[in-house]
Formats: structure tokens, C-alpha cells, sequence
């Protein structure tokens, strides 16, 4: 086994948290390696702007490692989950294929236990992280439109909303005359140039990877950065188990390159950034006698509490063409209508809504949407009917934590290195049954008072795994939690957890901009106590 | 990969002339004219379908092929009936003729002004969202 340089900060997976912390830490003049199992995204690989995009997405750009099969993925065992968790493993992660719609948190987010008597409260509330949230905004250029009413009062974004379309403008008119909130999405998409990269050009391809560039990812917006500050990335590394000393601190991690050959990395810190399912496999993986259940666990909490948000999609077909095959997917506009809880409501909590494009034909006309009646002469009286006449809303409610949601190493799946695969045990809960059910019909009910003229509804979409949260959780108790407010490991003095594994609560919007206003924090926390630090001598 | 030769192209087109018939407004798959290089180049793009597709004419009824037929193919094989509707379609949908008559352009390039929301921000279209006020919860207020 070859042994390099001990340096200051490992970190494992080279995606948004990970980005973040490298580049922080490296301009603050630590020492910084990353270990990325994928490799860089080349935009020349990109299919958005080909005849075969539709295609492509099917399959080595599908969402699901367990489809795409790349050698840089791993499979996860997904049998007992009644959702397939979706990821990317490359410099960028998962930002590659996501929709780069960029919502905070709610201050209620913060508070269930107490606004709502369920889950827990965060050790931290919206107020503190205020301030990573506005300067993440600016590091990663969010285009949108302060004074949304849905949220305290923050600085204006870097850049303007990205357009409405028509169907955006259609929909907007409807909430007025409802009386229901809607505002203009803000989106990690950028409207104009910025920081050297290109505006959005309204393909629509946003998660297949944004061949214009335009569309935020850490390999874009961090990792030049880090690197220009020192920070040196590894890519094709992927880590089998991180080590640990005597006094049980962390020494660093044991990584294979694609070839089998096994190497150490040693530092001083490790920071974990490999999103809450991988995050959690190697802190399984990296059991040994001082920590027999697993690096971290003496919670037992690693890999338990899942949550990846049920999700649904909500279609309004109408009767003119709104070119819905076009615009940024990110979103046009969002509603918060029905996201607090209501007492009058046979559940707690709620959800998020986020108007998106359609797609293109094979979107139309293949079974996930259209069913299996579509052959014949209604073909075309479904395509007639339907196509670039539709505008989505996307609804992902909030999913809260339950400790029989859970990762644990499978016992014969294992990935192209041999390292064994997570396997995935999952149920949707009553609660968001009951939520997803209450939040489709008012979603009908906004594209009806729209003007559609039909409505066609997926809800619990298995292949909706977008967000993967709470696998490694952040509390003040070490009994009751991973990691603490600063999201450093209860057990191992020196390990770090980044990713959307510290999440106490899942909250019912995309999850990317709080985990990277969450790194930043970490980061800026690292750098403040470093003469604190415990290390291995 | 698994060629397809003119036999086999015969026989698919054959049912995809079913699934996909003539009307007055759009083209049969036959009628296009060019489906057989268009399905060339979607087996170049997923060569992974391939196998699927061989199945799903092996197991067809090839003269009397109906739309009936594919229910059962799904139950016997799903694999073979997602290779087939999905090269069928996609054979189909990138023909020029059919982009065309559908009025889809593609995944193009868009411009706009991104300041053009002043204008629907002057017109007041957000004015009746932000005259309702805040409607985010306080925690440190509701906790009291």
C-alpha cells in the first residue's frame, strides 16, 4: 500500500459540500486533498443539445445509479425502499443532473418538535444560518427576486429571476385570483453572465447536465477555485474505510484507484461530503474494535432516519401550445401555499410546489406518463392534444424521519471494486400519504383555475430520490445524535460530516442550498477553531 | 451488439405501421420514409435496447400483429416491450418530417431579456402576493 504526504484535510466526495469545504479551506491555507470516485464532467458528453437527449436520459444519463451502471457508480440495493435513491458520482456530484432550484429552508423548518410536537428541533434555526445562505447565493449566482413573503427579508439575489414562460405567467394569474402564494422560483441557473460562465439558454435539459455551463455545480463554481488555491483533487479514488488511531482519532482513508490498487491518504481532519447514503456506507464500513457498530455510531443512529421526500408531479394539459418542452427545469415558479401546518388537516407539515417543463415527445408517449393505451390512431390524438400544451408542477413534501428507514452494508451486492454495496430499507409513512394526497388535488386545482383542461397526476414517484437526508445526525446529545451543531463527529474528534447526512429534519424543499450553506459553515467553524483541533500525533 | 437485418427491419416496421398509423395530420412509420436510418441511429445512441428489440419481434405474431399484442408482450417480457415502444417512438420522433408537423424544434437555444421581468413586476402581476404580507412562520414568536 503506498502511503503520501499527511496532510490537513481529506475529504471524501468532490460534490456541493464537499466543493465548498475545499475550496474555503484552501483559500484559509489548509492543506486539502478530496477523493472523488467519479471523474470531471466533460460537457462535450452532454446530450442536451443532441437529436438523442430523450434517449440518453434512459440510460447513461438516467438518474438512478442502478440504470446508468457507470463504472464510477455503485449500486445500491433499493428492493426494500419504495423509493430509488438518484445520485451522481462525479467532480460536481449530484448537482450535475439536479434541477438547480435553490431554496432556503423555513424558519419552521428548524422547529417541528416545537411548532408541531414531531421529530426534533435542529440545534441550530434558520436565523444563524441566515448569513451562509446569503453568501452561498453569491458563490454559487442564484438568479430570482427578493421580498418573497415566504420567507424573512434577505439580500437581493447576484442575478434576475430567470423568465416566467408562458406557463409560469398562466399559472401566476391563477394563484391571484385564488388568493394563493406563488413567486418567481430562484434558481442555482444563472440569467446572465456571471463569474465567467454563460447565462441559461431555456433548453430544458437542466438535469442531464447543462452543456452551457450555466446551470451551478461545484466542478463550475468551486473546484477551479479550490484548486487555484492549492487544493489537489483525485478523481477515479474511490475510499474503502476511513482509519483511525489508537486514541480514536481519524489518520486519514484507505482508497482503491480503478485498477485495485489501494492506497492511504493521511491528514490531519477527514471531512466526509458523499451524500447521506455513501456517507453513511463508510461509516459503516469502517467499523473495527474501538468502534465495533460502525465509525461514529455510538448513537446507533449512522444509516438510520432516512428521508427522501415523496414527490409527485401534477400535469395541466391546455388547450394552446406553451412550448412546455422549453425553460430552465429548475423552475419557473414556486408556491408555498400549502407548506406550514394546518390543524384543520389530517396531517403535519407540507409541502413545496415548483412549475417545470414538460419535456420533449418521448416524455409524452411513454408509459410513466402516458400508460401503456397510447398505440394506434389515439397516438397522435394524445400528442395532439398534449404536446408542449403541458406545465408541471412538481410537489416534494416533507418526509419526516423515522428510525425504520435505514442503510445497512448488503451482504452480496457489492460495487466494481468490491466494496460492498448500501442496500436501502424505506416505507413511505402515513403522514405523507395523507400530504402528497391533500397537496395533488389543490395542485389540480391550481392548473384547473389555470385554464387546463384536463389534469393527469404520479404520485409517490418510485425513481424520485433526488434528496437524500439523515443518515448521520446533527444534535447536541451524543446519544441522540451523529454529529454536533458544527456537524463534527460526537466520537471522532477530528471527523467532519458535510452532506445532507446531518439533517435533523428534512424540511419539504430541495436540500442543496441549505447542505452548502451548511459546509460553509462548517468550514468557516474549522477554520476559527483550528488551534482547537484535536489531530493525531 | 445484435444486427438487424432488412428481415428483421421489415418486421418491425410492420408493427410499428400499427402502433403508429396514418392519419390526416401525421405520417405512418412507413410513410416517413426515412425510419429505417432514423432507427439505425437510436440503436447507434442505445445499443443496450438492442437485444430487447430481437425479442420483442421474435415473439410478435408478424402477418396478423395487432395492438392487443403488445398488452401481452408487457406481461411476458417487459424488457423486450420497453426496447420496442421506446425505439419505435424515438425512431419515429426524430424524424424531421414528424418534428416538424408536431411544431417540435428540438431542444433549441432560446434567447431573452433577463430584465424583462420588470415589466411583469411593474404591472403588478406580484402585487396581490405581496399586499397578503408575510406568510412564513416565526418560531421564536409561535413558541412563546
Amino acid at each position: 500500500m503506498a502511503r503520501e504526504e499527511n496532510i490537513d484535510v481529506l475529504i471524501i466526495g468532490a460534490g456541493a459540500s464537499g466543493g465548498v469545504a475545499a475550496r474555503h479551506l484552501a483559500e484559509k491555507g489548509f492543506s486539502v486533498v478530496c477523493l472523488e470516485q467519479g471523474e470531471w464532467p466533460d460537457r462535450n458528453d452532454f446530450r442536451g443539445a443532441e437529436d438523442d437527449w430523450e434517449l440518453a436520459i434512459r440510460k447513461d444519463w438516467a438518474l438512478s445509479p442502478n440504470i446508468r451502471k457507470l463504472d464510477s457508480d455503485y449500486p445500491v440495493n433499493a428492493e426494500k425502499s419504495d423509493i430509488d435513491p438518484l445520485m451522481f458520482n462525479a467532480v460536481g456530484g449530484s448537482m450535475v443532473i439536479y434541477a438547480g432550484t435553490w431554496p432556503r429552508m423555513l424558519p419552521s423548518d428548524f422547529r417541528v418538535k416545537s411548532l408541531d410536537g414531531v421529530a426534533e428541533d435542529w440545534p441550530i434555526d434558520y436565523f444563524e444560518l441566515a448569513p451562509y445562505y446569503d453568501q452561498i447565493d453569491l458563490e454559487i449566482g442564484v438568479s430570482g427576486l427578493a421580498g418573497d413573503p415566504a420567507y424573512p427579508a434577505h439580500p437581493d439575489y447576484p442575478l434576475p429571476p430567470l423568465p416566467l414562460g408562458k406557463a409560469g405567467r398562466k399559472v401566476a394569474q391563477a394563484h391571484n385570483d385564488l388568493g394563493w402564494h406563488w413567486w418567481p422560483e430562484p434558481n442555482a441557473i444563472l440569467s446572465a453572465p456571471y463569474d465567467g460562465r454563460n447565462p441559461c439558454v431555456q433548453r430544458g435539459v437542466c438535469t442531464s447536465g447543462c452543456g452551457e455551463g450555466a446551470k451551478a455545480s461545484t466542478d463550475l463554481t468551486h473546484w477551479p477555485k479550490a484548486i487555484g488555491a492549492g487544493a489537489k483533487l483525485i478523481t477515479s479514488a474511490r475510499v474503502r474505510k476511513i482509519t483511525v488511531n489508537d486514541q480514536g482519532l481519524a489518520t486519514g482513508a484507505v482508497w482503491v484507484d480503478p485498477e485495485g490498487r489501494e492506497f492511504h491518504q493521511s491528514a490531519k481532519v477527514v471531512i466526509l461530503a458523499a451524500n447521506a447514503i455513501g456517507t453513511a456506507r463508510l461509516l459503516l464500513l469502517s467499523k473495527n474494535s474501538m468502534f465495533p457498530n460502525g465509525l461514529a455510531n455510538s448513537s446507533g443512529l449512522v444509516g438510520k432516519r432516512l428521508m427522501m421526500h415523496p414527490f409527485a408531479v401534477v400535469t395541466g394539459w391546455f388547450d394552446e401550445s406553451l412550448e412546455g418542452w422549453q425553460g430552465q427545469f429548475g423552475a419557473s415558479i414556486t408556491s408555498y401555499q400549502f407548506y406550514e401546518t394546518n390543524p384543520q388537516h389530517d396531517f403535519v407539515r407540507g409541502a413545496k410546489w415548483a412549475l417545470s417543463p414538460v419535456g420533449g415527445p418521448l416524455n409524452h408517449v411513454l408509459p410513466m406518463r402516458a400508460g401503456t393505451e397510447v398505440w394506434g390512431e389515439q397516438h397522435h390524438e394524445l400528442m395532439n392534444r398534449t404536446f408542449g400544451k403541458g406545465a408541471t408542477w412538481a410537489i416534494f413534501g416533507e418526509d419526516l424521519p423515522e428510525e425504520s428507514n435505514y442503510i445497512e452494508l448488503d451482504e452480496s451486492l457489492s460495487d466494481s471494486s468490491g466494496i460492498p454495496s448500501p442496500k436501502v430499507h424505506y416505507k413511505i409513512s402515513q403522514n405523507s400519504k395523507r400530504l402528497m394526497g391533500f397537496q395533488v388535488e389543490r395542485a389540480e386545482e391550481s392548473l384547473r383555475a389555470a385554464g387546463a383542461s384536463d389534469v393527469t397526476t404520479a404520485n409517490l414517484l418510485r425513481y424520485s430520490g433526488w434528496h437524500l437526508m439523515g443518515t448521520a445526525k446533527m444534535g447536541d446529545d451524543p446519544a441522540k445524535s451523529v454529529v454536533n451543531r458544527f456537524q463534527r463527529s460526537h466520537d471522532v474528534e477530528n471527523l467532519y460530516i458535510v452532506d445532507g447526512s446531518v439533517f435533523v429534519t428534512s424540511s419539504g424543499v430541495n436540500p442543496t442550498a441549505t447542505i452548502t450553506a451548511l459546509a460553509l459553515r462548517t468550514a468557516d467553524n474549522i477554520v476559527k477553531s483550528r488551534s482547537l483541533q484535536a489531530v493525531p500525533s | 451488439m445484435i444486427e438487424l437485418d432488412q428481415r428483421l427491419i421489415s418486421q418491425l416496421t410492420s408493427i410499428a405501421d400499427v402502433m403508429l398509423p396514418e392519419t390526416p395530420q401525421m405520417p405512418s412509420v412507413s410513410g416517413t420514409g426515412s425510419f429505417e436510418a432514423s432507427l439505425l441511429k437510436v440503436l447507434d445512441s442505445r445499443p443496450d435496447l438492442a437485444k430487447g428489440l430481437k425479442t420483442a419481434i421474435d415473439l410478435l405474431p408478424k402477418e396478423t400483429f395487432q395492438l392487443s399484442d403488445l398488452d401481452e408482450l408487457l406481461t411476458k417480457d417487459p424488457e423486450a416491450y420497453t426496447a420496442l415502444t421506446t425505439i419505435v417512438a424515438a425512431s419515429y420522433y426524430q424524424v424531421k418530417e414528424v418534428k416538424v408537423r408536431i411544431g417540435y424544434p428540438g431542444q433549441v437555444p432560446k434567447t431573452y431579456d433577463p430584465y424583462a421581468y420588470v415589466e411583469w413586476v411593474q404591472e403588478g402581476l406580484l402585487d396581490p402576493v405581496v399586499e397578503r404580507g408575510q406568510i412564513w412562520k416565526d418560531p421564536r414568536e409561535e413558541v412563546k
